[in-house]
């Protein structure tokens, strides 16, 4: 073969699949057209057979000419595929359907005891307190005596008992991490103590299990106004900063003085009424009791060998459940035990 | 404690606003929990005047009366025999819902119109009359027609409930309110007047007190010639406010001077009493008494008893005995008035169970000082009400007597420990106030608390004080600076459990919080073992009174409440717990994650193929928990005994068993109500974890530098041999570039009891690009080892 003769075949080539580009009607079509010319047995191939017959002469133009047809033939190729392709998503774009339901992962969620307890932590790590924990299971010893609750005490009688043997009990307040932390330090001390507590006491009001998160401060000098500051302000970060906040005298056998402190109701805003029906969270009264606390009494400090000549301290207890039916204005106590999904999973935040 | 204002006002003129009064007791810690209206149900009843009273023209035993309300005169019809014109008797208008839930309404009587009641005592629940009608003008005077029953009879309008903390027994007496009230409203406080008028005959009696330090101070009088009958209304009426039911007018007596002044009294029929001869004893070998509410109470030989001189007659401080109670024939009273050992009387009484206005006022401790003023009080009221002798002279035995206490005292405390500046002047005043006497020492004050304030014992308390009266509420607020040592960081535990639950709310999974204790039948249903369970000794119930020893067995809880969902995922964090005798507190508690899943594996139908749950769904999770906190290998083994699962597959490394998963066996599942869907579960040791956690630190490693080539092999393998085992073998090929081995398809050929294995296997150099020839050996090398180890072979 001469040639002049291959490079026509070659060049004729590019006229071929260009007309039968322009009859492909899709993709389909056009991996016809591929097959056609650009297989391994297509008319490509076919053509570029006849290059070993060329003389050696001729052989290095044709194979560089063969490569530049070969390049054109697919680039050809290639952009009609591209135009088909591009026609096709504009096709498919037209359809799209923005509002078809995504695959959602599942939400997972956390318990509200958990949210309250996890964001109450926050702010008083931010404050510097350490969050610490310990045992369910507690002594007599820690539960009660070392906070000045000795046997035959009347306050004994503020928390009904759940006990294991005569001497161990489970734990009726988080205010043991009190004394178990005291005793593994020096002051300064500052810890939260969130956990389960237990009493035996099951009404509407009353579950026999629940949760409390301790707090106390040890140091030179601190004072009730600082109790008051600190509890001030985490009270404002969780129920808002137009919260009143209420100081009431009373008895706690492990602080003196001792106070309960109540906020302004968080339903009625402290109104004590709503729209002139009264407010069923406060019972009219405008506060509703939030937690327990005070300074904490020498007779502790002497327990775990703090000199309450050279130190002070406040502490405080609050129940987590309580915190959360406010926030969130849960009705009911039993509800959160029993793990209802359609409960739960109100609480994706 | 219920207060009268009524009854308050014989010791302080207080004329304000009851809210008023609510809100500063409050304040002062005296916590009003409800202002309550004893007798709002009397509301709508009131004075009427039987105008005219006419026979029922068809009844032989009704009258027609017309009674003036006031406002108006109304038909009444009544049944009472002793109705008759010009009396004066309680009408309940139309609308009066009365006590035993009757409303009354406009009726007609056979033919006669009735417009309202005319009531009896006992209809009003205001005494136990009911033989007629109530004729108040033989009781009261000053009546009018329509006037309220409430105020005409002097009835209480109002009654505070007030919380007394354990610590103010002071308090829990009209006197001990009234005296705080004074203080608060700066009031004068004066004290019932009492005359006794003794008899010439003197009173016969010994005390005798061989357990002296049970007994501070035993008194006695006594009252002969009592006629026992009902107590005048003004009592029976302030009884009833403050919640206690009338009886006679000694026993009454006896409550009214609790009530009033704190100190707990007894009336002994001293008929009944043998020998001229009180005794304060141990019960000792006496081992049982029956006290007078009919109950045969077993006694411990340290309970305190009183005796005569013979038997025992009471149970000291809690209950008198029924064997010479006050009857409607008694006639000679002993009244006892006593003060004993807070502590005796707790032990017993929490013993047994009761708590009685005596035991609980005896517990928290009495003024001994006011003793004997409560026993002149009282025998002057019986005088009265029941026209009784009074013997001249009283018994009484006084082992211990009080002992004036003084506490030291430094005004500056006040300020530094409140963090407000509160003079010297403000605390003299306000200890004063409270009955304190202050004497100045170089040192501070000397500070002589009152007889009744026996929470006042140390300095911080006479601080507390100062700072309830100057008012706590009126501290302002200041944020403490808190100073760290070195040596101080939290617990890392607490952050590692909140890192878990983090992790497990990504996963798509909820937090469920479930009861530590269960019923030890869910433990058995579950077949856990019974030796090394923690028992609750005094449960609230059958289905509480064990530990969790697997977190389950209150997960199940929760799965019951959801097993009508068609999905349900939830995790749990909470600690199983064990018998541990090394434990100072004979437990071992051990934190867990439990994870539960059953039902269909995606939330909605689209655009996911409708498929249930399975192993893998829970074993995915768990691998990617153990990747993040754990990070090295371990394996997960089939076991073959399991108490509640089928399978069951323990995850374990080298040294540690990590925690385990499987199906709970269906009979478990179904007394749950899990039906037509399997339940998932695993349980994961997070103490264990943490361990491992804590060890493991995060490093870099370096990004590879060369290109990795991929294989995959098809391995045909009996249907018995476990993925895990190919991997297994694999890893133990010592081959430096083989980087990476996957599952690609497992894939059952039909009717052919095997199953092939694709696996994809990543080779990749660190120093350089490997020729494929390279790859290929490798390769090959690693099938043949499959083969030959496995009995595997290619399709």
């Amino acid at each position: 073969m001469s040639l002049d003769n291959f490079l026509n075949k070659l060049s004729g080539l590019v006229q071929e699949l260009e007309k039968d580009l322009n009859e492909a009607k899709s993709i389909s079509g056009l991996e016809e057209v591929r097959v056609k010319f650009l297989s391994r047995k297509g008319r490509l191939a076919e053509v570029m057979k006849g290059l070993k017959s060329l003389s050696e002469q001729d052989k290095p133009v044709a194979g560089k000419k063969a490569n530049e047809i070969k390049d054109k033939l697919l680039r050809l190729w290639q952009e009609k595929k591209a135009y088909f392709e591009t026609k096709q998503k504009e096709e498919q774009l037209k359809t799209f359907d923005p509002t078809v339901p995504g695959r959602i992962p599942d939400f997972g969620t956390l318990h509200p005891i958990t949210l309250v307890i996890e964001e109450i932590s926050d702010i008083f790590t931010s404050l510097g307190f350490d969050v610490v924990q310990g045992p369910e299971v507690e002594t007599d010893f820690y539960n009660f005596e070392a906070l000045n609750i000795p046997p035959e005490h009347p306050a004994r009688d503020m928390q009904d008992t759940l006990y294991i043997t005569e001497n161990i009990l489970l734990r009726t307040h988080t205010s043991p991490l009190q004394i178990r932390t005291m005793l593994s330090r020096k002051p300064p001390v500052a810890a939260i103590a969130p956990g389960k507590v237990y009493r035996r006491d099951s009404d509407l009001t009353h579950s026999p299990m629940f949760h409390q998160i301790e707090g106390f401060l040890v140091d030179k000098n601190v004072t009730m106004a600082e109790l008051r500051g600190t509890l001030t302000l985490f009270l404002h970060q969780v129920f808002g900063k137009e919260t009143k906040v209420r100081f009431r005298p009373s008895f706690f056998p492990f602080t003196e003085p001792s106070a309960e402190v109540d906020i302004s109701c968080v339903l009625c805003k402290g109104k004590g009424q709503i729209n002139g029906v009264p407010c069923r969270v406060c019972k009219e009264t405008g506060w509703v009791e939030i937690l327990g606390c005070g300074m904490i009494d020498p007779a502790v400090f002497h327990m775990v060998g703090y000199d309450p000549e050279e130190f002070s301290g406040f502490a405080f207890g609050l129940g987590v459940e309580r915190v959360a039916m406010l926030k969130y204005g849960i009705g009911d106590l039993r509800i959160f035990f029993d793990n209802d999904l359609r409960f739960l999973e109100q609480f994706k935040g | 404690m219920l207060l009268s204002l009524n009854w308050l006002k014989d010791f302080v003129p207080f004329e304000g606003d009851i809210e008023e009064l609510a809100h500063r007791l409050t304040m002062v810690g005296l916590e009003v929990e409800e202002i309550v209206e004893p007798f709002s149900y009397l509301k709508t009843v009131v004075v009427g005047k039987v105008v005219e009273c006419q026979p029922h023209p068809n009844s032989d035993h009704l009258s027609v009366c017309r009674v003036d309300v006031g406002k108006e005169i109304l038909p009444i019809v009544c049944g009472a025999p002793n109705v008759s014109q010009g009396q004066f008797v309680p009408v309940a208008l139309i609308g009066t819902c009365m006590p035993s839930g009757f409303t009354i309404k406009k009726a007609k009587l056979r033919g006669e119109v009735s417009c309202g009641m005319i009531c009896s005592q006992k209809e009003l629940e205001l005494g136990d009359d009911q033989s007629g009608i109530w004729v108040l003008d033989q009781e009261f005077s000053s009546l009018t027609p329509g006037q309220d029953l409430i105020s005409a009879l002097g009835l209480d309008r109002y009654v505070l409930d007030i919380g007394i903390t354990p610590n103010r027994a002071d308090c829990l007496s009209v006197l001990g309110l009234a005296r705080e009230i004074a203080t608060l409203f700066s009031l004068p406080l004066s004290m019932p007047k009492v005359e006794i008028t003794e008899d010439d005959q003197s009173l016969d009696y010994e005390i005798d007190i061989p357990a002296k330090e049970h007994c501070y101070l035993y008194q006695a009088r006594l009252i002969e010639d009592c006629q026992i009958k009902v107590s005048p209304s003004w009592m029976r009426f302030r009884l009833l406010a403050s919640g206690i039911k009338p009886i006679n007018n000694v026993v009454d007596v006896t409550n009214y001077v609790l009530l009033e002044l704190g100190q707990p009294l007894h009336a002994f029929d001293r008929d009944f009493l043998e020998g001229n001869k009180i005794r304060v004893a141990l019960a000792g070998q006496k081992q049982s008494f029956t006290t007078l509410d009919g109950n045969n109470r077993k006694l411990l030989a340290t309970d305190l008893l009183i005796w005569d001189a013979k038997k025992p007659v009471a149970l000291a401080g809690i209950m008198g005995g029924a064997n010479s109670e006050i009857r409607e024939n008694s006639s000679r009273v002993l009244l006892e008035c006593a003060v004993f050992n807070p502590i005796t009387i707790r032990k017993t009484a929490r013993r047994l169970g009761i708590s009685s206005e005596a035991s609980y006022r005896f517990e928290r401790g009495i003024d001994q000082l006011l003793s004997p003023f409560a026993l002149q009080r009282a025998t002057a009221l019986i005088q009265t009400l029941a026209k009784g002798k009074v013997l001249k002279g009283l018994a009484a035995c006084e082992p211990k007597p009080y002992a004036p206490r003084y506490v030291s005292f430094r005004a500056p405390k006040v300020s530094q420990l409140l963090g407000v500046s509160i003079s010297e002047k403000f605390c003299h005043e306000a200890l004063t106030k409270l009955g304190c006497k202050i004497e100045s020492k170089a040192t501070g004050w000397e500070v002589l608390v009152p007889s009744f304030r026996h929470d006042l014992e140390r300095e911080i308390d006479l601080v507390e004080e100062v700072g309830r009266i100057y008012g706590l509420d009126k501290i302002e607020a200041k944020l403490p600076k808190i100073s760290k040592t070195l040596d101080q960081t939290g617990d890392p535990k607490v952050a590692f459990l909140r890192k878990v639950k983090h992790w497990s709310k990504s996963v798509g999974l909820k937090e469920a919080i479930n009861y530590s204790f269960v019923g030890s039948k869910v433990l058995n249903l579950l077949g856990l073992p019974e030796d090394n369970r923690v028992y609750v000794l005094n449960p609230l119930s059958e289905e509480q009174n064990v530990l969790r020893t697997d977190l389950l067995a209150g997960l199940l809880h929760s799965v019951q409440v959801n097993a009508n969902k068609e999905r349900f995922k939830l995790f749990e964090i909470a600690k199983t717990f064990f018998k541990d005798q090394n434990s100072e507190t004979l437990c071992r508690e051990n934190n867990r994650l439990g994870i539960v899943l059953a039902g269909k594996r995606y939330p909605s139908k689209w655009p996911f193929e409708e498929t249930e749950m399975d192993y893998t769904d829970l074993k995915g999770i768990l691998d990617h928990f153990l990747t993040i906190f754990v990070g090295k290998e371990v394996e997960f083994v089939k076991k073959q005994e399991h108490p509640f699962l089928k399978p069951a597959v323990e995850i374990v490394s080298q040294k540690e068993n990590y925690g385990f998963l499987g199906l709970v066996k269906d009979e478990i599942a179904l007394q749950y109500d899990v039906k037509n869907m399997d339940l998932w579960y695993a349980s994961v040791d997070l103490d264990k974890v943490f361990e491992t956690f804590q060890q493991y630190t995060l490093k870099f490693q370096e990004l590879p530098k060369f290109p990795a080539t991929k294989r995959d092999i098809t391995l045909v393998c009996p249907l018995h041999l476990c993925v895990g085992d190919v991997f297994k073998v694999i890893k133990k090929v010592k081959c430096k570039i083989l980087e990476d081995t996957c599952l690609t398809d497992i894939y059952f050929p039909k009717d052919k009891k095997v199953k092939h294995v694709t696996l994809r296997l990543t080779y990749r150099a660190k120093d350089k690009t490997l020729k494929d020839k390279e790859v290929d050996k490798m390769h090959k090398q690693i099938a043949d080892i499959l083969v030959k180890e496995l009995k595997v072979t290619f399709p």
